[in-house]
């Protein structure tokens, strides 16, 4: 007989960027599930400090640069020490790009690349090595983007860091031997996101591609994150886009 | 960084659309949408430039959007180089 509780609900989410937009919808979601989470950001928000209020002991949050290594690293560890050992992982701080290919700088383009990829390799290295080092099960969820998928003007060295932790996610998949499970979430944009990087006249064009109709909503993505974290599943290495069927 | 006057870079936007057979019209207040002065006929623009002052210029695409005029071009070329 198959051993249905093979890799255990997570208990303990470490989360990125969970200040706000997504992350913090995230953060919100896993408190209201009963879970513990730690969540970091740049710049702790008002949200986040009043999630904390609500919910003591069961939140931990700091303000961490994701690539920092050292201070994240340390922050995991403050993490452990406060609510226990990280059984569940969401990389979802990410930098944003709105500029053409030929006139992003080498500057820029690295920043991007350290951010939303060389960054969440490292975090998730150093959360992996503690997990299997106290012979833990866990779940991993990297948030990337429709745009790893499909082309979209401006969008080219995101759309590579996006398209990177896509194809990580694959390998560490297969390198985890089913001990950890490790997915994607791929929402399509959301509207604010939309109208910061593409024109009115794309917008329309992808509503009106979209058979449901709307942009993405993080309340939209939310279960889906929530489901790779905490359901019984045998979902491993995979893609999940969350676009209204906008990119089919 | 030599920089290109006003002048030498509206040089440079005739001859960009003088290659698609388009003529860069003499008044600063010409549509760009009109004239079919393009994004990437933007990017070919600064692109030009760039070999001409050997540096590069690099920018966000929000400012690029507020192109609509000629003149917006060259002041958008005029600010990208002192600054």
């Amino acid at each position: 007989m198959s051993d249905l509780t093979a890799v255990p609900p997570s208990s303990v989410v470490l989360v990125s960027g969970g200040s706000r937009g997504l992350g913090l919808a995230i953060v919100t979601e896993l408190l209201a599930s009963g879970v513990k989470v730690a969540a970091f950001a740049r710049t702790v928000t008002a949200e986040l400090t009043a999630l904390a209020t609500k919910y003591p002991g069961q939140l931990h949050v700091g303000s961490v640069d994701v690539t920092d290594a050292n201070a994240t690293q340390a922050f995991v560890k403050e993490v452990e020490a406060e609510l226990g050992p990280i059984d569940g992982l969401v990389n979802n701080a990410a930098v944003g790009q709105d500029s053409l290919h030929v006139h992003t700088s080498a500057e820029q383009l690295a920043a991007i690349i350290e951010t939303n990829l060389t960054s969440p390799l490292l975090l998730t290295r150093f959360v992996l090595r503690r997990m299997l080092a106290k012979g833990l099960k866990g779940r991993i969820v990297n948030v990337t983007s429709i745009c790893a998928q499909r082309g979209y003007p401006g969008l080219v060295a995101y759309s590579a860091t996006k398209g990177g932790m896509d194809a990580a996610t694959r390998s560490m998949a297969r390198e985890l031997g089913g001990r950890v499970l490790v997915n994607s979430v791929a929402p399509g944009f959301f509207a604010s996101e939309m109208s910061a990087v593409l024109g009115q006249t794309q917008l329309d064009q992808i509503v009106r591609r979209t058979p449901t109709g709307h942009l993405t909503e993080p309340e939209e993505v939310v279960p889906v994150v929530r489901m790779l974290l905490l359901e019984n599943t045998n979902v491993n290495g995979q893609v999940l886009v969350i676009d209204g069927a906008a990119s089919i | 960084m030599a920089e290109l006057t006003r002048e030498q870079i509206r040089d440079l936007m005739g001859a960009v659309l003088e290659a698609q057979g388009k003529t860069l019209p003499a008044d600063d207040g010409a549509d760009l949408r009109e004239i079919g002065f393009r994004s990437l006929d933007f990017s070919e623009l600064a692109l030009r430039v760039e070999d001409e002052i050997g540096d590069e210029l690099n920018f966000d695409a929000p400012g690029l959007r507020q192109i609509a005029k000629v003149g917006d071009v060259l002041d958008f070329i005029e600010q990208l180089q002192s600054a």
